[in-house]
């Protein structure tokens, strides 16, 4: 896979992988290198759409792309708190801190991710 | 209703006043604990806090510290209900005082058991189930330290591992010669119990007949049924599981068989008081369920019940288990499989186990394979008939068995 990185105004975009690269129900990460962000993002695939969150649980040093995805939520590896896709607000215990979400465009057949950037919608 | 009391602020409660408030519930939750200071995890007792990267009460915190007031649940640590009387939903409480609630919920886990024979009152003897415990054990976890761990369930098991880890001399003793069989299946239970000897630990297969102190030593001796030398330790670790804390319960006339008896909603015999955690049992089910998952679950049931709303789905029994740096995970009942497959690597360390009974999958366990237990959750949940070879098939994805 190519890594393309460009700068806007505020943030870097970046690009993460081709439409397909990322299989139902699996994510893929990120590393701070290639965003700025302070923790890696990752990039998840429910049913058709992405979703970026912050990779690490805000409950402990759980990877969220280790989680199971599904139904518009990722549940996490270790304890099992699950997390909303789209908001990033904990649905259950044991977390009580929403996971940092980012916006995800897919253009062209390429999904880029937009650090920092507030998704819309 | 205007008003819910908890007796006891483990998990259980936290997590049905979490639910309660997430489901709408706009009267008041007085949340009430005989320990001090406000709700903590216990899965990390056993690990980060012995280890010391969770050094203080507020790493381990449940909730954070604004939390109750931001909820309205008014946190009463420090003091223990004494009585219940359902008739007229009144707690007594240890100050003397009483509080009226229209609902109650007992929260109240259980105590360490301690081993019956003599001299297992010794200073030396430690359980561990509370953040008092655990503090006062760490300190005893120094480099070069003999600790006798008494018991190699989990959390015994948990205890050794770090006790080694930190440099201590490590004897495990359990009577059983592979514990968790019956939990995990032989193969992970094998592979789990020979890690504690690959580990430099001392495993000594029997039952301790007693505990002796020689006067003006700081040693005591552990004999065990069976072996002519006695384990001499510094430390006594005891971890042969808990004793639900009924008593209130009892007292009250509530219905009481190995725990507290509840229905779906967590509802016991008096229709005025739940019970959830550790304490309760759902009656049909032949065991307690003491694990987090269960907590976490039974206190949001209790929830719905309260709300008048429908149960949430019941899942399989889940529990997890750290050690050596290893993750053990079990879901479901493997005691009833019919037939049991491997997937993975036996020989690798990291393999799951499924167990199977009329083509369904009702049990799995796990060394460091978290996904294949989060798919057996949900291949046990949703009842899917699954064909034995496509589990042990490393090319099959167990997400796309989910769809049948
Ligand atoms: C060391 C340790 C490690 C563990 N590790 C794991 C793990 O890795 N994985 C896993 O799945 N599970 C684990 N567990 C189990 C899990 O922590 C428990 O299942 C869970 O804490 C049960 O929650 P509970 O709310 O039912 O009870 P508890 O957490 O025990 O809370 C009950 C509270 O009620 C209080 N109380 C009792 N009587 C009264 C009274 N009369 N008045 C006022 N207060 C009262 C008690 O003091 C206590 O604070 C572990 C448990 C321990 C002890
Ligand atoms: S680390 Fe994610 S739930 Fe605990």
């Amino acid at each position: 896979m190519t890594s393309t990185e460009t700068t806007s105004t505020a943030h870097t975009s970046v690009l993460v992988a081709a439409v397909g690269d990322i299989a139902e129900g699996e994510a893929l990460q990120v590393p701070a290198e290639r965003t700025g962000h302070h923790d890696t993002i990752s990039v998840f695939h429910d049913d058709g759409t992405y979703y970026a969150l912050d990779d690490t649980c805000s409950h402990g040093q759980a990877s969220l792309a280790d989680g199971w995805i599904e139904n518009g939520e990722v549940e996490c590896p270790l304890h099992s708190a699950r997390f909303c896709l789209r908001s990033g607000e904990p649905q259950c215990m044991p977390a009580t801190l929403a996971a940092r979400t980012h916006r995800v465009e897919v253009v062209a057949g390429e999904i880029w991710l937009h650090p920092g950037q507030e998704p819309t919608s | 209703m205007t008003r819910i009391a908890m007796v006891g602020a483990g998990l259980s409660a936290v997590s049905a006043c979490d639910a309660l408030r997430g489901g709408g519930y706009d009267g008041e939750i007085v949340l009430l604990s005989d320990e001090a200071g406000p709700p903590y995890d216990r899965p990390p007792l056993s690990k980060d806090v012995l280890t010391g990267s969770a050094a203080t009460r507020g790493d381990i915190a449940l909730r954070p510290a604004d939390w109750y007031e931001k909820q309205r649940v008014e946190l009463r640590p420090g003091i223990a209900v004494t009585a219940l009387r359902p008739d007229e939903g009144v707690l007594e409480l240890a100050d003397g005082s009483e509080l009226t609630a229209d609902r109650i919920v007992l929260a109240t886990g259980g105590t360490a058991r301690t081993l019956p024979v003599p001299g297992a009152d010794d200073p030396a003897v430690h359980t561990l189930r509370t953040w008092a415990e655990a503090e006062r054990l760490r300190a005893r976890l120094v480099p070069g330290a003999r600790i006798a761990v008494i018991g190699a369930g989990l959390i015994g098991a948990e205890t050794a591992a770090v006790a080694t880890a930190l440099g201590c001399a490590v004897t495990l003793i359990d009577p059983v010669p592979v514990p968790l069989t019956a939990v995990v299946g032989p193969d992970i239970a094998g592979a789990l119990h020979a890690r504690h000897r690959a580990e430099g630990i001392d495993v000594i297969t029997g039952g301790v007949e007693r505990i002796d102190r020689a006067p003006g030593t700081e040693e005591v001796t552990v004999t065990v049924g069976g072996r002519p030398e006695p384990v001499a330790a510094d430390t006594v670790v005891v971890g042969i599981g808990i004793r639900p804390a009924t008593a209130l319960a009892e007292a009250a006339g509530l219905t009481v068989d190995n725990g507290i008896v509840v229905d779906v909603a967590q509802r016991t015999s008096h229709p005025r008081v739940y019970a959830v955690g550790d304490v309760a049992r759902r009656s049909g089910d032949p065991v307690r369920h003491e694990h987090w998952d269960a907590a976490r679950s039974s206190g949001q049931a209790a929830a719905a019940g309260l709300l008048g709303a429908a149960p949430p789905a019941r899942s399989a029994s889940w529990f997890w288990s750290d050690r050596y740096g290893s993750r053990l995970e079990g879901v479901g009942s493997m005691a009833d499989a019919e037939e049991t497959v491997v997937r993975g690597d036996v020989a690798s360390g990291a393999f799951t186990v499924f167990g199977l009974r009329a083509s369904v999958l009702i049990a799995a366990a796990a060394i460091d394979r978290p996904k294949d237990i989060k798919a057996a959750q949900r291949l046990i949940a949703r009842a899917v008939p699954v064909r034995a070879d496509r589990l042990t098939d490393p090319a099959t994805e167990l997400r796309a068995l989910l769809r049948g």
